[in-house]
């Protein structure tokens, strides 16, 4: 059981302390013994580093990128605050 | 009426250059002014600030801005505050700006905030010295957007920070995180002002709409909470039916 919450704080930290990275918005969660990574970045490229980078960190453990990038559209509807 | 756009946490970066700027170049048919909450950067080097600057900069509109605690990771806020300042960004800390917008005045006052936690479960300036000082900023930026707030002459007024003044716009984070994510006292900040709006971001994970216990709207815009480009909000829309009639 400890080991299971080392790991998953070791990636937590890696995600954010990581200078190719330093995300903080990604979640971290173990399923069996797959690690599924959710949330969303900027870029396709920060995606695909961030899956480099974890796997290459542990690379003994399956690991389920599920990041996906935001969308910039313009909005189409204005909200009226009152 | 004004119209507001706003956005958080964009973390411009080299890759991240030319994906807002479709959106961004239809922002002046839908909005005054654009507000920005803080974590424009990933690191907060002077060069990302320029990334950010081109991006975000050279609009048709006010661009004003908060830095996040990204902005603050390569301990050059300064530098980075100064790029952005030379692109004509407005960058607040603890501090206000007016703009004349549609024959209104938009008060807009800003700061970072920090964190510490909401009521119930908030830390206390006790103990270490560590958490001394960790309080004590939160305690000190809060009373300084206070300051701000209330200083400032306008028809409308919005807070601008990156932590988040209420819980309720955290709802989706983790509940152990919530100390790291915002404080209660940015809320009384705000609510010791005539707030109309409150916008931060930082809750990548949060919700988009709470309140302050004394009933300022508040609105988290961090870019994954929208997911859009910019939420557009109105104010003053009455007053500008009244105004309609000439005096
Ligand atoms: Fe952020
Ligand atoms: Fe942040």
């Amino acid at each position: 059981m400890t080991v299971q919450f080392d790991l998953e704080a070791e990636i937590q930290r890696l995600l954010t302390e990581h200078d190719r990275i330093a995300e903080q918005g990604i979640t971290v969660h173990r399923r069996e013994n797959v690690v599924v990574l959710g949330g969303e970045v900027e870029s396709a490229e920060r995606r695909d580093e961030i899956c480099r980078q974890i796997t290459g960190r542990f690379p003994e453990i399956e690991i389920t990128c599920d990041i996906g990038i935001t969308r910039a559209q313009a909005p189409s509807e204005v909200e009226e605050i009152s | 009426m004004i119209r507001i756009a706003a956005v958080g946490d964009v973390h411009v970066d080299k890759d991240v250059v030319g994906r807002y700027r479709p959106a961004l170049e239809q922002l002046p048919d839908r909005a005054d002014a654009l507000l920005i909450a803080g974590d424009l950067t990933r690191h907060g080097t002077p060069d990302e600030a320029k990334c950010f600057a081109t991006e975000f900069g050279g609009l048709a509109v006010p661009v004003v801005v908060v830095l996040g605690n990204h902005d603050h990771q390569s301990d050059q806020q300064q530098q980075v505050t100064e790029v952005l300042t030379d692109a004509g960004i407005t960058v607040l800390e603890c501090s206000s700006t007016v703009l004349e917008i549609n024959g209104h005045r938009l008060g807009i006052a800003g700061a970072k905030g920090f964190g510490g936690g909401f009521a119930g479960a908030c830390a206390s300036n006790f103990g270490e010295r560590e958490m001394k000082d960790f309080v004590g900023t939160t305690e000190d930026i809060a009373d300084r957007l206070g300051e701000s707030l209330r200083s400032v002459r306008c028809d409308a007024l919005v807070a601008l920070t990156h932590y988040a003044p209420v819980p309720e716009t955290l709802a989706g984070e983790p509940l152990e995180i919530y100390p790291f994510l915002g404080c209660y006292q940015l809320g009384n900040a705000i609510d010791s002002a005539p707030t109309a709006l409150a916008l931060h971001g930082h809750a990548h994970h949060g919700s988009e709409r709470g309140r302050t216990p004394g009933g300022v709207p508040v609105r988290n815009v961090a870019h994954p909470v929208i997911k859009q480009a910019y939420n557009v909000y109105q104010l003053l829309s009455e007053t500008v039916d009244s105004q309609l009639v000439p005096a």
